[in-house]
């Protein structure tokens, strides 16, 4: 757990002791909400936790780096943005991998377009947003957030 | 016909499941590689998830409607994505674990772009994911790459806010006392609206269900349920 996970339940904690002192039948109104909330949730959570899985073991994250390193800059960028939006790679694995990409002197463009399409892009977590914010907010974002995920990814390899 | 619409709701489900019994039939070794490399977000989830549904639970008991509007609905101005921006880069967990929280934020009158980037800022701009960037790619990297990002999330929010208005975003309000009301079926004939009105409001062009602290009357309520065209009220114990 990273500090910033045991500041939220240490926070939340507080927080209910506080509301429970202050008004009981309110906050356990409150906790059931939640209880509810998370049943309503969890099939879908599961569901992508479990296709995650799935991708990792068809499409391992080596042989993207290997894809990547093997194309063209054009090819390669757009490729690997479209991995990134597929899954979802915790941090602690991305880096490294990103981190291995360059010292091996792939292209800084598909590697950062990968990491910025990684997290902020779910085709997988789609299903789940599309139930929670409707299907135009959700097909805008992850649209919007595609495209400037390629164009950071350009800028950067100027700059960098 | 029950069966069918269960069946519909939990399609994504039974894809997933379908796929794994493809697998355990065809590959059976890959199959088993798949369930480890799902544990590992099996565990991120119930680190998070538990924490999160019961502060959002919280919030949306105690801070009042006129707060969140003030702080970051549609007048909030500057200091409403600033403080986006800060909300979604302390947070904790994946992108879907902003979910429920966002849902509720915008319930309570946070506008459509700050939603974006509490969202957006949550998925990339985390700070122990900053640390873990700065660690293998340089603190060079990391620094370039959040700027940049920072500036993007501050134009596609924008964007986004002028495409999107707030009646897209349905509002699927799950209430502890299990009153559901589904803004997709929702024709905005607002009958519930004059037969409850304690309950019921219109939103946009669709019906919504108010926050509510009185006791439900039950036979009201149901004449309500039976009154709505689409039944799109729905009412469990």
């Amino acid at each position: 757990m990273d500090i910033f996970t045991v500041a939220l339940w240490i926070g939340t904690i507080v927080f209910l002791l506080i509301s429970l002192k202050k008004d009981k039948a309110k906050t356990l109104k409150a906790l059931k909400m939640a209880f509810g909330m998370g049943k309503g949730m969890l099939g879908s959570i599961l569901s992508i936790i479990f296709l995650i899985g799935l991708i990792l073991t068809i499409l391992p994250p080596e042989n993207i780096a290997k894809f990547v390193g093997g194309q063209s800059l054009l090819i390669a960028t757009v490729g690997s943005a479209a991995f990134g939006t597929v899954t979802l790679i915790p941090a602690f694995i991305a880096f490294p991998l990103v981190g291995t990409l360059v010292d091996a002197g792939v292209s800084i463009v598909p590697s950062v377009a990968f990491l910025t399409t990684l997290t902020m892009v779910g085709v997988v977590t789609f299903p789940l947003e599309k139930r929670e914010f409707g299907f135009k907010f959700t097909a805008i974002r992850n649209g919007l957030s595609f495209l400037f995920a390629i164009i950071i990814a350009m800028v950067m390899g100027v700059i960098v | 016909m029950k069966i069918i619409k269960k069946a519909k709701d939990n399609i994504f489900l039974i894809v997933v499941a379908a796929a794994y019994i493809l697998m355990f039939i065809l590959k059976p070794d890959m199959g088993v590689t798949s369930i480890k490399n799902s544990a590992y977000y099996i565990k991120e989830m119930l680190m998070i998830m538990p924490v999160i549904f019961v502060l959002t639970a919280l919030l949306d008991t105690w801070i009042a409607k006129e707060k969140i509007t003030k702080y970051l609905g549609k007048e909030s101005k500057v200091k409403g994505i600033i403080l986006s921006f800060v909300l979604g880069s302390i947070s904790a967990g994946p992108i879907y674990a902003a979910f429920p929280m966002c849902v509720m934020l915008h319930k309570k009158g946070a506008s459509v772009r700050n939603l974006v980037i509490i969202l957006s800022s949550w998925a990339v701009i985390k700070v122990p994911m900053l640390l873990n960037e700065a660690k293998f790619l340089g603190i060079k990297f990391m620094a370039i790459r959040w700027v940049l990002t920072v500036i993007a999330i501050v134009v596609f929010s924008w964007i986004t806010s002028k495409i999107v208005k707030d009646e897209d975003i349905v509002q699927k309000e799950e209430k502890a006392s299990g009153l559901t009301l589904n803004r997709e079926s929702c024709m905005g004939c607002t009958l519930c609206t004059k037969n409850y009105p304690e309950i019921f409001g219109m939103q946009g062009k669709k019906a919504y269900i108010k926050s509510f602290d009185s006791e439900i009357d039950k036979e009201r309520l149901n004449q309500t349920i039976l009154a709505c065209p689409v039944s799109a009220i729905r009412y469990n114990e």
